[in-house]
């Protein structure tokens, strides 16, 4: 049986789906005399970019190609960083754990599927980072993952292991289940706390005085052992309380899915009281109506570009709420939340020029370099500058035009993303599935079911 | 790129001032009287023919007067100027249900878009549709200044209406009120329409045959009625000796798609259920609009040979099987008009997203579709396929005047609407969000 | 309990196996037991020891229970019943290395709610090792479900009827865990005869089991994501306690006497690496987390399911991890004309399946067969045979099914090989294992007719197949195909269709059909994940979808008959013989008739 797909062999490079491209993996690559746009220093015309180790290594006109790269004209094209979706659900076995209303235990990482065509399909739309959150089912949710997306590798090789850990929140209709109480009441079943949102309040006060007592006993236990006591048992770990007293110690982002100015203030006030800042909160839809706050509290906000309406608490919502925020200094970003937005986030990007008379650079950092900084990795990536990871897409043309596609993905200097390989791929996905019927056929002794 | 922002200078509109107030649809503000305006120094995208780089376009009574690059303004016409903007018709979106929801989550109140029942061939979305919804002015602002609304669910669904999005009562906004049938066939392999509801406690796949066998009979015979009931009026009209029918405005509502006048919009994605419901609609001599179309592409010849257009809503979906290219969907209405199939593409969402419609062009044009054809496909052929190719969808003299002054390419994300026209009158660019957004971009 | 009657009608010179409660000894009056000999000596046979070259012709010589010799040139004891194995071959008795079998509570009994958590009540129709587990351990401090102390031994039940399948399948022994659960419960390994429980036990316990498949019910953990936090908690809180516990030993004084937990007690063995620890891990990324958990808590992992362990080759060898390979291999499902095709994926994983064993062995790795969840016994063997297709000798494969499970699970010193002093557990096959027949098994020196199973009871196939189904939300109606494998009460798949593609999680299936799994679903608002609760009955499924946020949907569907053959649109299959029409709702299958109502329609055709 043949094996189209595997670059590698017997080792632990996976076949993930039929849709893997055999990576390309030069030692280097040289995009010639495209417009750069870096998102951070101006749009650079006729430009080169050298992509080497992982790395954009040199940006400039005229450059040479060392040995063995790979050369690509890029004439009349443009180049832009990948990229970064602050809010995705793509590749997680489980999205949510909504038993209890506090589940800071649980991680993402636990349950990642790196063989989600999704990732294919978002590549494809030029997104080369994720940050694959816990659902909003439940006021304290759980920990997330940032990840790149290394199309058919191990999910350890796409862990974006640079990116600080973060945690999810969530507030309002969905933590309140205020769309599905009546069919709970019909069906017998107890609601779970909070069922309103001045529940949601009490929720994380009792977590992070917990947090923060449980902290207490672990700084008691570690003087005393610094003292030199011996026979000590420590304390007990909790799992639950663990991560929220890294949230304490500001070694741990949260971003808080919150819709209703109200309850967004409210969090950034039990935020202050605990002595944290809140990273970012997501949608935010209503955000511009505290906009000062939210920039005063040092948070950033991920928002939709038009989305709205869809539910009571979006009914406020308004395409310029990311203009608003970036004008009042807070670090704003468009995100997805969606595995069909997250392939047209240009797009998104364009509508903040319309919607609130953001500036190329301004639109183009709501889906890169704000990402980054939300994220915590904007020294690796969200612009193109020497020394960043190459985390670089080529354009058919300007990304904020419609009429664009993204021709190449590249992470870490590899192409995970190719228009043209990807025509030749189907051609072979057709002859594999012809080969596999034939010989699911062929085969006597597998009788159908039941 | 400099975006201009959408005052109206030197305003053509009086802004009346709105309550803030959170009820549904203060936010719409009427339209301007009708009367003689000329927009002077645009770049003229008619659709129909060739553009005109430096023209002039004149609107009178409601009406398109003259269009042409060496256009006089009439003495009397308010004058305005569109130096540096294009103009191009408003676009139609026809596959949406605007107006008939406001919040789909979490308030029913606001929904009216399914009726109870499965046979509702007198449902009709011009009852239900509320014109101070806020999507109609968040949707026209972009350049949409006509939709078809339409109610879904059970089998006969309802009477899609055809509105303009200006006007403060539903006959002002109506265009034609009563402009195609819905009918949603039952699916046999996927437990027939409503096999939800009407299967019996212990089912089995044969019921799930047998449920949509009962369901496709009583919907021919509803339509034989109907076009009985049509005959015997037509007689009794004719000869007062024959016996007085009674009326019935249940069939009397089917009379007109059962004479051909009334297109029927047949809700299909998959190759079979296109195949069924073109078959279905010939059988019962309807006129057929697939609406939906996912699957058009692979019975493209069928479509082409039985003449029946496509309304596609697919383009943004995600590819429905694991396998499928990732652009599959994007490529659509590429495949379809290599094959001479007429179509319209559509966002397909139900109000709040209908603004999101030249994106949708936009990225059929970005997957093989040709620029023009990418235009036309939201403005001209939307109105031809829905019987108003006449009177609306291009700039030309004779036609309604719906007409958008843009900054730059109508399909475009970052472009933004500096003037708009429907059915000749100036519209305020205020909405919901143009007002939250002044009442907030400044707060300190 | 019932007795074999059709033992009556043997002729060969085995004595029946009576399988019977103390009740019936006493019923016979004077005699509790059956005075009758146990010396048994196969001769004229070809003989696999496993533990030497083959021997073409030779005997086994069989006393209460265990061989006393086996070789070409063996003596037969005066009084032995002499079986003659012209013809035949021996084997070693094969071992299941991962089942459930053997367990079970009173049948019919129902749902006895002892213990905590006693939801999950199981009727009839329920296996009765799910019946068993549905009890749950007595004073538990953690719910049902997360009962590490829970054993295999108290849960055993000698059932001749249920041994019917596997013997026929040449299986003697089998190591039996708990059937549900997260920490599932401490397996033995057991031989599938005797007439108790005790006389079933070889060895226990011999190894905790952990699955992650997330309960149906509702409370914590109900999704894999804490399935693995309650796993870990719990892990710490073991090993937490370990030290209080030694520590209050050392020196009680002045200490408040800790708790006394047994569920963590249980633990104790399996975080000294004392006791191995099985984890339920079939994809890449399942058997990736069973390890990265094992390295977490330095546990003595084994693999068991497997179906991708080729891609983890290159741990499993360095992390020295031995799989126990599921012989249940994906079956092809019926077709069916409105479902979406299945994808690549699924096709590659169901004709490489017989490849992974063979791949393993090139690797290195160490494995052993298990039976997967299988229903329909006749697998077990065509399968293993299958897995040359990988490379696998006939060698390798009867070590495979025999020594290599021993060793993995520390019964190597009294079983899986035929050598003097080890159980006499034997399997007898008229012809080759894989293309023959077995005859007769032995277990614990007692003979055994083997004897085709009966028609699968259909337990694996509840819910496997393609579903076409209507999702009814508040967006409308959406048309998904659903294609589900059943593993035991795991279910995996995919989803296409109206709402995109995806791969089902945290699936499972009880005995009654309830079903529950999640799935991403695309909706206008987002990507969301569903979850879905329902109900299979016969051909049809229905149930309420719950996405977060959104009020509750519903959904309803089918799946093909197997009488309908080609369904509305497909074109009839071609038959052998000709020309015989195949409608919808009347079928042929394997030219064997199945409806009366074809058979009148041939009659019409005939005529």
């Amino acid at each position: 049986m043949r094996r189209l797909f595997l670059a590698a062999t017997i080792a632990s490079a996976a076949t993930a789906t039929a849709q893997q491209p055999a990576t390309m993996k030069p030692g280097a690559t040289l995009i010639k005399n495209a417009t750069v746009l870096t998102v951070t220093k101006g749009k650079l015309e006729n430009t080169d970019l050298l992509l080497q180790n992982g790395k954009i290594a040199q940006i400039g006109k005229n450059l040479t190609a060392p040995a063995g790269a790979q050369v690509i004209d890029a004439t009349g094209k443009y180049v832009m960083p990948g990229i970064i979706d602050p809010h995705s659900h793509s590749m997680a076995d489980a999205i949510n754990e909504g038993s209890l209303s506090v589940t800071s235990m649980v991680r993402i990482d636990d349950v990642l599927n790196p063989t989600d065509v999704n990732i294919y399909r978002q590549l494809a739309g030029g997104v080369t980072s994720i940050n694959v959150l816990h659902g909003s089912a439940n006021t304290i949710g759980g920990q997330n993952a940032v990840v790149k997306l290394k199309w058919g590798r191990p999910v350890d090789e796409m862990i974006f292991k640079a990116a600080p850990p973060g945690i999810k929140f969530a507030l309002g209709e969905n933590v309140t289940q205020k769309n599905s109480q009546q069919a709970a009441q019909a069906q017998g079943r107890p609601l779970r706390y909070p069922a309103t949102r001045m529940g949601q309040e009490e929720v994380l006060r009792d977590a992070f005085t917990r947090a923060r007592d449980y902290k207490a006993t672990w700084d008691d236990y570690n003087a005393r052992i610094a003292k030199g006591e011996k026979n000590l048992v420590p304390p007990e770990h909790n799992l639950e309380l663990d991560p929220l007293v890294e949230v304490l110690e500001g070694k741990r982002f949260v971003h808080a899915h919150s819709y209703r100015a109200d309850e967004m203030l409210m969090l950034l006030n039990v935020a202050k009281e605990f002595g944290f800042t809140v990273k970012t909160l997501q949608h935010g839809l209503e955000g511009y109506k505290i906009a000062s706050e939210i920039s005063q509290a040092g948070t950033g906000l991920s928002s939709f570009a038009d989305e709205w309406s869809y539910k009571v608490e979006a009914y406020d919502a308004i395409p310029y709420n990311v203009a608003i925020l970036m004008h009042h200094g807070v670090v704003a970003t468009v995100n997805s939340d969606s595995d069909e937005r997250a392939r047209r986030l240009n797009i998104d990007a364009a509508k903040m020029m319309r919607y609130g008379g953001l500036t190329e650079d301004e639109a183009l950092k709501t889906i890169t370099y704000n990402g980054a900084v939300q994220l915590g990795v904007q020294d690796h990536v969200g612009s193109i500058e020497i020394g960043k990871d190459a985390d670089v897409v080529i354009w058919s043309g300007d990304p904020l035009s419609v009429y664009s596609s993204a021709e190449t993905t590249f992470i870490d200097g590899e192409i995970f993303f190719d228009k043209k390989r990807d025509l030749t791929m189907r051609d072979q996905m057709a002859k594999e599935r012809a080969a596999l019927e034939a010989a699911d056929r062929g085969r006597r002794a597998t009788p159908v079911i039941p | 790129m400099q975006i201009r922002r959408t005052l109206a200078a030197g305003s053509l509109c009086v802004l009346p001032a709105f309550s803030l107030g959170a009820q549904l649809g203060s936010f719409n503000p009427p339209p301007g009287p009708q009367g003689t305006f000329a927009i002077r120094g645009g770049h003229i995208v008619t659709v129909t023919g060739a553009d005109i780089p430096n023209g002039t376009v004149v609107i009178s009574g409601g009406k398109i007067t003259a269009v042409g690059a060496n256009v006089q303004a009439p003495p009397n016409a308010q004058v305005i100027d569109a130096g540096g903007l294009m103009v191009y018709p408003g676009m139609i979106e026809t596959g949406s249900s605007v107006g008939l929801s406001e919040i789909g989550q979490g308030a029913v109140a606001t929904v009216d878009i399914q009726e109870v029942g499965s046979f509702n061939p007198n449902a009709q979305a011009f009852f239900g549709i509320d014109p101070h919804s806020a999507h109609v002015g968040v949707a026209r602002v972009v350049g949409i200044t006509t939709v078809v609304s339409r109610p879904t669910g059970g089998i006969m669904s309802g009477q899609a209406a055809l509105i303009n999005l200006a006007g403060d009562t539903p006959p002002k906004m109506a265009v034609v009120p009563r402009v195609a049938l819905v009918i949603e066939l039952p699916r046999s392999g996927f437990g027939g329409r409503g096999f939800a509801r009407a299967a019996a406690q212990q089912g089995s796949p044969a019921d799930a045959s047998r449920t949509r066998q009962l369901q496709m009979d009583s919907l021919r015979s509803m339509l034989r009625d109907a076009e009985a009931y049509g005959k015997a009026q037509s007689a009794y009209a004719k000869d007062k000796t024959l016996p007085r029918p009674a009326h019935d405005v249940v069939l009397e509502s089917m009379l007109p798609a059962l004479g051909g006048q009334m297109p029927v919009i047949f809700p299909a994605d998959r190759a079979n259920d296109i195949r069924d419901a073109v078959t279905f609609a010939e059988e019962m001599h309807l006129k057929p609009i697939i609406m939906g179309g996912q699957e058009a592409p692979t019975v493209a010849a069928f479509l082409k040979q039985h003449s029946v257009p496509v309304i596609v809503t697919a383009v943004m979906h995600l590819p429905s099987r694991e396998d499928d290219p990732y652009d599959i969907n994007y490529t659509i209405p590429a495949k379809l008009a290599a094959a001479g199939v007429q179509f319209a593409i559509s966002t397909g969402d139900r109000g709040s997203e209908i603004r999101t419609l030249p994106y949708n062009a936009g990225m059929a044009a970005a997957n093989g579709l040709s620029k023009t054809d990418a235009l036309k496909s939201v403005t001209l052929w939307p109105a031809q396929i829905f019987g108003v190719g006449d009177r609306m969808g291009s700039i030309d003299v004779g036609k309604m005047a719906n007409i958008v002054v843009t900054t730059g390419d109508i399909l475009e994300a970052k472009t933004d609407t500096k003037y708009l026209f429907i059915d000749g009158r100036p519209i305020p660019l205020d909405t919901k969000h143009t007002q939250l957004n002044a009442q907030f971009k400044d707060r300190p | 309990m019932q007795i074999r009657g059709f033992l009556a009608g043997m002729t060969l010179a085995c004595a029946a196996a009576i399988v019977a409660p103390p009740s019936i000894g006493a019923q016979l009056g004077v005699q509790r037991e059956r005075n009758a000999p146990s010396v048994y000596a196969i001769t004229n046979a070809k003989i696999i020891t496993v533990a030497g070259p083959a021997i073409d012709r030779g005997t086994v010589v069989v006393r209460n229970g265990i061989v006393t010799a086996v070789g070409a040139t063996v003596a037969v004891p005066g009084d032995a019943r002499v079986i003659d194995g012209n013809g035949l071959t021996v084997y070693p008795g094969l071992i299941d290395a991962n089942s459930s079998l053997g367990l079970g509570g009173d049948a019919g009994a129902g749902a006895a709610a002892g213990g905590r958590g006693g939801r999950g009540a199981v009727g009839r129709g329920a296996t009765p090792a799910q019946q068993a587990t549905a009890a749950g351990a007595p004073n538990s401090l953690h719910p049902l479900g997360l009962q590490p102390e829970l054993t295999a031994v108290d849960l055993l039940h000698p059932d001749a009827e249920a041994f019917a399948g596997p013997q026929s399948a040449g299986i003697t022994a089998a190591q039996s865990a708990p059937a549900t659960g997260i920490f599932r419960g401490l397996a033995a390994v057991v031989n599938l005869g005797g007439s108790s429980a005790q006389a079933m036990i070889v060895k226990a316990p011999v190894a905790e089991h952990i699955g992650f498949t997330p309960q149906r019910g509702g409370g914590y953990p109900n999704s894999l994501l804490g399935v693995f936090s309650a796993l870990r908690q719990m892990l710490l809180d073991a090993q937490h306690y370990g030290a209080e516990q030694a520590a209050y030993a050392k020196n009680p004084r002045g200490l408040h006497r800790p708790e006394i937990d047994p569920s963590l007690d249980a633990l104790q063995p399996a975080l000294s690496r004392q006791m191995p620890v099985v984890m339920e891990a079939s994809s890449e990324r399942e058997i990736e987390r069973a390890l990265d958990l094992a390295k977490e808590f330095n546990l003595r992992v084994i693999i068991a399911g497997g179906d991708e362990a080729d891609k983890v080759a290159a741990r499993l060898k360095a992390e020295n991890v031995p799989v126990l390979i599921s012989l249940n291999f994906p079956r092809r499902p019926q077709a069916s004309p409105d479902a979406d095709p299945e994808p690549i994926r699924v096709l590659r994983a169901r004709v490489e399946a017989p490849k992974l064993a063979g791949k393993l062995a090139q690797a290195g790795v160490k494995f052993a067969f298990e039976d997967g969840g299988m229903s329909n016994w006749a697998d077990f063997l065509a399968n293993a045979g299958r897995t040359s297709e990988g490379g696998l000798s006939a060698d390798q494969t009867i070590r495979a099914l025999t020594l290599s499970p021993a060793e993995i699970l520390g019964v190597s010193d009294r079983l899986g090989t035929i050598e003097a002093g080890k159980i006499a557990n034997l399997t007898v096959t008229r012809g080759d294992l894989f293309t023959g027949r077995v005859t007769q098994v032995f277990v614990d020196g007692t003979p055994i007719e083997a004897h085709a199973p009966a028609a699968a009871n259909g337990a694996g196939s509840l819910a496997s197949g393609t579903w076409t189904i209507t999702v009814t939300s508040d967006e409308g109606e959406k048309s998904v195909t659903l294609a589900l494998q059943q593993v035991g009460d795991q279910l995996r798949g995919t989803i296409q269709g109206a709402l995109g593609s995806s791969q089902i999680s945290n699936g499972s299936i009880g005995a009654n059909g309830e079903l529950q799994f999640t799935a991403s679903v695309t909706l206008a608002a987002g990507t969301e994940e569903a979850r879905f609760t329902g109900t299979i009955t016969g051909n049809v499924v229905r149930g309420t979808v719950a996405v977060v946020g959104h009020p509750q949907g519903t959904f309803i569907g089918t799946r093909p008959d197997a009488a309908q053959g080609g369904g509305r649109r497909g074109r009839p299959p071609q038959l052998p013989g000709g020309g015989w029409r195949v409608e919808g709702g009347g079928g042929i299958r394997d030219g064997r008739p199945l409806t009366q109502r074809w058979l009148l329609r041939r009659i019409g055709e005939l005529i």
